[in-house]
């Protein structure tokens, strides 16, 4: 047996304002799961202790809560000393009780056609992987767009993609995803890294919905503007100014002794919208000796057209890019933007490695740059963290410079079209983090992705900044704090 | 007298497994069908937990004959015959309703429906939806149930029939909050699944406690063959507190072997022509054997181990079982399972009639909690299709009842507050009387039984069931209501133990020896009532 000291959520509507955490002390077996903690308390502390399981093998999604922030299903997840657990982020009902009833209902049902049809293999296989949903609403409980609009949700998504497969059903499926909200998704992912079942439902749902409400002319017209701009222009701005591209060198060998070479892939927003990020990124890389070669022949990744289903013009870009990097014989390629990195490392199979920024800066001891007594708190980009697994490296670089207090890690809403898009809810998420931003105490903003700095820096009074751009930062001043002396 | 509600439908059904709904689904027609349930519609009970597949007679090569002689066979001839050929009859059928209603099953290259072999089968009739086939089904079906008007009422956990003029009319219910719920009916369906979590070590979900066994027993139906428990022989033994989870009887049909502590492949002292691949009481009993004689693991199981079989093969065709493994430590590529037998399913239960009729006027009942239809050992994959043919049969005999005006007697509401007030006196934890009847259960009346462990766990069951349990809040009080539930069921299957003088299929008597087998047995049914309890005797009349 072993002790386990848990943090628990305990609300009982009738009585509490709000939810409160209460420690319990209890006794379990090795390798206990969450749920066996709950039934400890249960049964040797308080009988009232409200949750719900039922088969206690990751098999009916009745049981899934946070533990530690995280959701998870406490029948499967080992408990943990001093562990916090929570609710789901849903309607509580008492203590970890969540109302999962209304979301359930809201889940569409197939409409029968009437026959006994067998499906055909190719179907099956792929209606599998959208149908082992247990329904447990994890997915539900962490998406931004179902906060601040009336979209019905990851799993909703999930069931109308299986439905659009499926011959024997009759209604419009498209018609009814478009209605309920499929637009307001932002790609976040947070779906997909919450679902214990590991359904990637914004790439294999939500992105396949609109790839067909783009063939049935459901494609937002802000959408379509893009895509015309990217057909015309190979990229997904406009140029209003002299591109990054259009003014550096194709190679940049380092100040000091050279340790490494990366191609860069610059992106539209670095190119056309931020390339002083983009400059400061080369000063850094050339202070720790990285040569970097910038192909000016490459264009748009294609996540502006992939993200919104029109995917037409998709294979033309791929090819390009992959070219311009080949041609140049770079087998690392680098990227700065969290978009395109996720692109470039998911939706392409590239000749080449393709590493973030932070990875590249990671890989060995940096020059220590200066700290900077300042206090910032980070972004994640949705892109960065959950599309490419990248959480604390750019954490260690941070660090280095300045003082870290965290937030949660939130969609901005820039993401997925919404920004163009959908602008109102790109504003509500924006708000919803700068008041995330005031409530930490920070006096900056520090992400990694173009698109949040451009976008969280509309929602909040702190500046926002590019992590290369601190970094630089903190070599000037440790400069200038050498000269001083 | 607290305050509570009634809601007044033409059919209740209690209990939304696969049975349940598939009841409601059928009998929503006929008149107004409120389907209760004590989970979540579709989260609840054994259906979801299903992995291995669902028997129906599909190919021009199978017969319904074989199928029927199969289950007599694995059933140890006591077996309802009427009930069986109804089961092979309309399996087929049932299979196509959730091919209607959007059923996603793995087919062939021929494009039908796959169906793999399980125990016991002369034909592989066995269709499936990868390991989540109870998965499928439900999700299928509570898809269908929200295309009808069917009332659904969930997180009700019902605790007695409601009975008038001599028929049963509806059911009391405990809401989430312990409010008293009151539902009257012209029928009623029971649905409750199965019970065997009245053992320490059980693959059931937490619904698993016997409730209907106990509410009909108690409103006077009659229930057979409550000896009748089948254990599963391979159940996960660690983590200790999620002991008896299943491990899928597919392990050992791709090759699994089973070896005792020494690394002894000791089924071959046991059945040497079928090994690991025998039957599942066979197994069970070796394993239960190796553990008891001490040469079992450390943590008291065998090893069941796949490690021979090529990595690739056990990520495609054992998918759940590596998650799950990897999710509690063992990555069953490299190191094999550790497992013992587990309590599994009541092949006993309400006596049914062909037409999910009991013998209670207006009382039907369905799936795990009726018996008959499994005799003394039920072969893997008949219990899906169970549901599904005896779901649709008590619907819709229910649905077709006769609309009558239905009163509630208050006197019996009373009766009923009663018993709840009294919960608020007592002085007894569920929880540790639940515990001791899980042990005393695991213990006395498991695998392997003699007339004295019965008769002690009887006097403990007896003790335990005369105990005034604590309800410390009304939240409390549908707990304490399933902790007599579940004595009440497991005194049912200790004294239908008592009343059996033989080992027939999965009741097995070791202080008695008997000169014949399961075809020439001079015993039938066991039956309890609260008026009458025997063991029908060939030839003669009960
Ligand atoms: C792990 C596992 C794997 C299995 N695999 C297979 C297989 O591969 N093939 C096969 O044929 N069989 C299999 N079985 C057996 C089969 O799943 C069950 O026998 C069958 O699903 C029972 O269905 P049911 O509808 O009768 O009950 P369940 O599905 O158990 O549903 C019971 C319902 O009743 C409700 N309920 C219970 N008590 C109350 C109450 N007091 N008030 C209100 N509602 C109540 C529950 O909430 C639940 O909704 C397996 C069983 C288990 C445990
Ligand atoms: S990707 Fe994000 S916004 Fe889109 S459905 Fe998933 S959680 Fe919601
Ligand atoms: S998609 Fe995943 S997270 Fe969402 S309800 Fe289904 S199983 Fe849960
Ligand atoms: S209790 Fe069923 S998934 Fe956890």
């Amino acid at each position: 047996m072993k002790t386990i000291i848990a943090k628990v959520s305990r609300f009982d509507p009738g009585r509490d304002e709000a939810p409160h955490l209460h420690d319990y002390t209890v006794e379990v077996y090795e390798g206990a799961r969450v749920l066996h903690v709950l039934h400890a308390i249960h049964d040797t502390i308080d009988p009232s202790i409200s949750y719900r399981y039922c088969c206690g093998s990751g098999q009916c999604g009745s049981c899934a809560v946070r533990v530690d922030g995280e959701p998870v299903l406490a029948c499967m997840e080992e408990a943990r000393d001093g562990m916090t657990v929570q609710p789901l982020d849903l309607p509580v009902v008492r203590d970890l009780t969540t109302d999962l009833a209304p979301t359930l209902r809201s889940v569409p049902f197939l409409a029968p056609r009437g026959d006994a049809i067998v499906l055909p293999c190719e179907v099956v296989e792929e209606i599998k992987p959208l149908r082992s949903c247990i329904e447990c609403l994890a997915c539900v409980s962490v998406c931004p767009a179902m906060k601040v609009t009336s979209f019905t949700g990851p799993t909703a998504m999930r069931q109308e993609m299986r439905l659009t497969l499926d011959p024997r059903d009759t209604r419009d499926r498209i018609e009814e995803a478009v209605a309920a909200g499929l637009f307001t998704c932002t790609s976040c992912q947070a779906c997909w890294k919450a679902c214990p079942k590991e359904i990637a439902i914004p790439g294999k749902a939500i992105e396949r919905l609109r790839a067909y409400a783009s063939t049935r002319g459901f494609t937002l017209p802000r959408h379509r503007e893009v895509a015309a701009l990217i057909r015309e222009t190979g990229r997904s701005v406009t140029r209003t100014a002299p591109g990054f591209l259009e003014e550096v060198p194709i190679d940049n060998p380092p100040k000091i002794r050279e340790r490494g070479v990366v191609g860069f892939f610059v992106g539209c927003m670095y190119n056309l919208r931020l390339p002083a990020a983009a400059r400061d990124a080369m000063e850094v890389l050339s202070r720790n000796g990285i040569r970097v070669v910038i192909p000016p022949t490459q264009v748009c990744c294609g996540s502006p057209l992939i993200r919104t289903g029109q995917t037409e013009f998709l294979a033309t870009l791929k090819e390009r890019n992959i070219d311009a990097f080949v041609t140049r014989g770079i087998s690392r390629v680098m990227t700065m933007c969290a978009g395109c990195g996720t692109t470039l490392k998911n939706d392409y199979s590239t000749p080449f490695e393709v590493l973030d920024i932070n990875e590249v800066l990671t890989e060995h001891d940096i020059e220590p740059p200066a700290h900077l007594f300042l206090r910032v708190t980070y972004h994640d980009p949705c892109h960065l963290l959950r599309g490419q697994g990248i959480r604390n490296q750019p954490r260690a670089l941070i660090t280095q410079v300045a003082d870290l207090v965290e937030i949660p890690a939130i969609c901005c809403g820039s993401g997925g079209g919404v920004k163009s898009g959908n602008p109102d809810e790109a504003a509500a998420l924006g708000s919803r983090r700068g008041e995330a931003i005031a409530a930490s105490g920070a006096e900056a903003v520090i992400s990694s992705c173009p698109f949040c700095e451009f976008h969280i820096s509309g929602h909040t009074d702190r500046p926002v900044e590019n992590i290369a751009s601190l970094l630089l930062k903190g070599y000037r001043t440790a400069d200038e704090r050498k000269g001083g002396r | 007298m607290r305050s509570f509600d009634v809601s007044d439908c033409h059919v209740l059904v209690i209990g939304s497994g696969g049975a349940g709904v598939r009841a409601a689904i059928e009998a929503s027609p006929h008149g107004e069908t409120v389907l209760l349930s004590k989970t979540l519609t579709g989260k609840g009970g054994c259906t979801t937990m299903a992995e291995g597949g669902y028997n129906a007679v599909l190919r021009a090569q199978d017969s319904s004959t074989c199928h029927f002689e199969d289950t007599m066979k694995g059933g140890a001839f006591l077996n309802d015959p009427a009930l069986v050929s109804a089961l092979v009859d309309e399996a087929p059928a049932r299979v196509s309703d959730l091919l209607r209603w959007g059923a996603v099953f793995d087919v062939n290259d021929s494009a039908e429906v796959a169906q793999r072999p399980f125990g016991g089968q002369r034909f592989p009739r066995t269709c499936y939806a990868g390991d989540r086939t109870g998965h499928e089904m439900i999700r299928t079906l509570t898809e269908h149930l929200a295309t009808t008007n069917v009332n659904v009422v969930e997180e009700v956990a019902a605790i007695s029939l409601l009975s008038g003029n001599g028929r049963v009319c509806g059911a009391a219910g405990l809401d989430q909050k312990g409010e008293l719920r009151l539902f009257s009916a012209d029928a009623t369906v029971l649905a409750t699944g199965g019970g065997t979590r009245v053992y320490d070590v059980s693959t059931n979900s937490s619904s698993g406690t016997g409730d209907g066994y106990a509410m009909a027993y108690e409103a006077g139906a009659t229930l057979i063959d409550m000896e009748q428990v089948q254990f599963h022989p391979t159940g996960a033994v660690y983590p200790y507190d999620a002991r008896g989870r299943l491990v899928t009887e597919a392990v050992r049909g791709e090759g699994g072997v089973l070896r005792n502590g020494a690394g002894e492949r000791f089924m071959a002292r046991y059945d040497p022509d079928r090994m690991e691949l025998s039957t599942r009481d066979v197994v069970a009993r070796a394993i239960a054997t190796e553990v008891q004689e001490g040469r079992g693991t450390p943590r008291g199981g065998v090893w069941l181990d796949v490690t021979h079989l090529p990595p690739e093969v056990i990520e495609a065709r054992l998918p759940v079982m590596l998650e799950q493994f990897l999710k509690f430590g063992v990555d069953i590529r490299s190191e094999p399972m550790e497992v013992a037998p587990t309590a599994h399913h009541l092949m006993g239960g309400v006596q049914i009639s062909p037409s999910a009729a009991t013998c209670l006027p207006g009382l039907f009942a369905c799936g795990e909690v009726a018996g008959g239809v499994h005799g003394a050992n039920r072969l893997g994959g008949n219990a899906l299709a169970d549901t599904q043919v005896f779901g649709r049969r008590a619907g819709d005999s229910a649905g077709r009842s006769e609309k009558r005006v239905v009163q509630i007697d208050r006197a019996q509401v009373e009766v009923i507050e009663t018993r709840l007030n009294r919960l608020y006196e007592g002085e007894c934890d569920p929880a540790n009387v639940r515990r001791t009847l899980q042990q005393a259960m695991w213990h006395n009346v498991g695998i392997f039984r003699t007339e004295e462990g019965l008769k002690l766990a009887l006097a403990e069951v007896c003790s335990l069931s005369n105990l005034q349990l604590k309800a410390r809040t009304a939240l409390q009080l549908a707990e304490c209501r399933t902790v007599q539930n579940m004595c009440t069921t497991a005194s049912l299957i200790v004294r239908a133990a008592l009343l059996r003088p033989e080992s027939r299929g999965a009741h097995v008597r070791r202080d008695i020896t008997q000169n014949w087998d399961a075809t020439s047995s001079p015993y039938g049914h066991t039956f309890i009532s609260t008026a009458r309890e025997g063991i029908d005797v060939r030839g003669s009349a009960t």
